[in-house]
């Protein structure tokens, strides 16, 4: 068994910069996963990835171990994947998050959508279902159920309390469960999936 | 116990988080409310149809570049990179000419050996430099020492100077307040002396002139007899 995350922390913050690259090889393909989930794109996801590492490095000296080192990091990650939504919804005219709580998914969204209940691949459909979501629920649902932590875990890396976790989660699910029965799969294909 | 009540309790069961108490309130509700018991199950299927969507293999793609690549990695990279284009933008002679026209840049070495003897030359002279630099720092403790001890010496010495004059001025302004202080305790005292005196004096004066004329009153009633 290798050294824990907080073994590593302690011997960055004591000069050991090469204990640091361990902490990378470990938690490098978890933020990505985490990010490219988030933003949907897989070049995006590793920028995030990078940011977040250098971001966490330049902030290890200060770092008190009171969180846990992967919380810490999900959060630097999720900051920034936040902060390349609002570049991107600068960009775009017609942006994924355009949907609001509850609201109706934009126009090519659909199209999208359409094209992927065609293709018939359940994976796509998830995938497609998940940009429905606004930005808050999407993270949500992602450390939840892609990342496997507990909802203390996410209240402390998002910084709400557990009940608005709890909140975004179940109107996640709600939207998620209305949409692909929209893209045409049923309850009985959420339990058995495509045919 | 209302729907909205056990939400947050479903989420708890629905994910594995659920303490006894709430599985309890969930099962109680569940086997007199249809509605949530399906809503359950539609969102325990949804759960499992989120599972389909798995991060893309480990392609090239997806975990060649970020695998080899940490943060410090791609700054030394990065570093080496600006180096090398540096070291390969000279040795390749690259040149920029404004000469009357548009600015043009060439590639190559029109005079190789000429550069060569010019680069060698150059190295000399930094080789050189650098040895008298290095030679003269060698040279410096030495020295550097003796200076820093006799100006050390010369401070403690001025500093015990410093010192000593001033014990010398407290001393004298002391002496010359007792001396202040005991000539007017002195002039004070003779003036007390001096007016006892005086009084004495007075004192005395009375008594004699008193006895004079007593005298004389006893002188003229002896004459009478």
């Amino acid at each position: 068994m290798g050294p824990t995350d907080e073994d590593l922390v302690a011997a960055v913050q004591a000069g050991d910069v090469s204990a640091f690259d361990v902490l990378v090889r470990r938690w490098d393909r978890k933020i990505q996963g985490a990010a490219f989930r988030v933003l949907g794109s897989p070049d995006e996801a590793r920028d995030v990835s990078q940011e977040a590492f250098m971001k966490a490095f330049r902030a290890l000296r200060g770092f008190k171990q009171e969180a846990r080192f992967s919380s810490w990091l999900y959060q630097i990650a999720m900051n920034v994947c936040r902060d390349k939504l609002r570049r991107r919804r600068g960009r775009e005219h017609l942006s994924l998050d355009t949907v609001v709580e509850g609201g109706e998914p934009a126009l090519h969204q659909r199209a999208v959508a359409d094209q992927v209940v065609h293709s018939g691949d359940l994976a796509r459909a998830v995938a497609a279902a998940i940009e429905t979501l606004p930005q808050e629920q999407r993270e949500v649902v992602v450390l939840k159920e892609y990342e496997g932590l507990t909802f203390p875990e996410i209240s402390e890396i998002l910084g709400v309390p557990l009940s608005t976790v709890k909140t975004r989660l179940y109107r996640a699910l709600s939207q998620l469960r209305i949409e692909l029965e929209r893209q045409g799969v049923g309850i009985k294909e959420m339990t058995y999936g495509l045919r | 116990m209302d729907c909205a009540d056990v939400r947050d309790d479903r989420l708890d069961v629905l994910y594995g988080e659920a303490g006894a108490d709430a599985l309890r309130r969930v099962e109680t509700h569940h086997a007199r409310c249809a509605t949530c018991r399906e809503e359950f199950d539609a969102l325990r299927g949804v759960r499992r149809s989120l599972g389909a969507w798995r991060l893309p293999a480990a392609s090239a793609e997806w975990t060649g570049r970020a695998r080899r690549q940490s943060p410090l990695v791609g700054l030394a990279a990065a570093a080496g990179l600006v180096l090398a284009l540096g070291g390969a933008v000279r040795l390749a002679g690259v040149s920029f000419e404004v000469a009357g026209g548009p600015v043009r840049f060439r590639i190559g070495m029109p005079d190789a050996s000429a550069q060569v003897a010019e680069l060698k030359a150059a190295h000399r002279n930094e080789l050189a430099k650098l040895e008298a630099q290095i030679a003269e720092v060698q040279a410096r403790p030495a020295a550097l020492e003796v200076e820093r001890e006799s100006a050390l010496l010369e401070r403690v010495q001025k500093m015990l100077d410093e010192r000593d004059s001033r014990q010398l001025q407290q001393v004298d302004g002391r002496v010359q307040t007792l001396t202040a202080r005991a000539e007017a305790q002195r002039r004070y005292d003779l003036a007390r002396i001096s007016a006892g005196l005086s009084y004495l004096d007075g004192k005395t004066g009375q008594h004699a002139a008193r006895t004079t004329e007593l005298m004389g009153y006893m002188l003229q009633a002896s004459e009478k007899r």
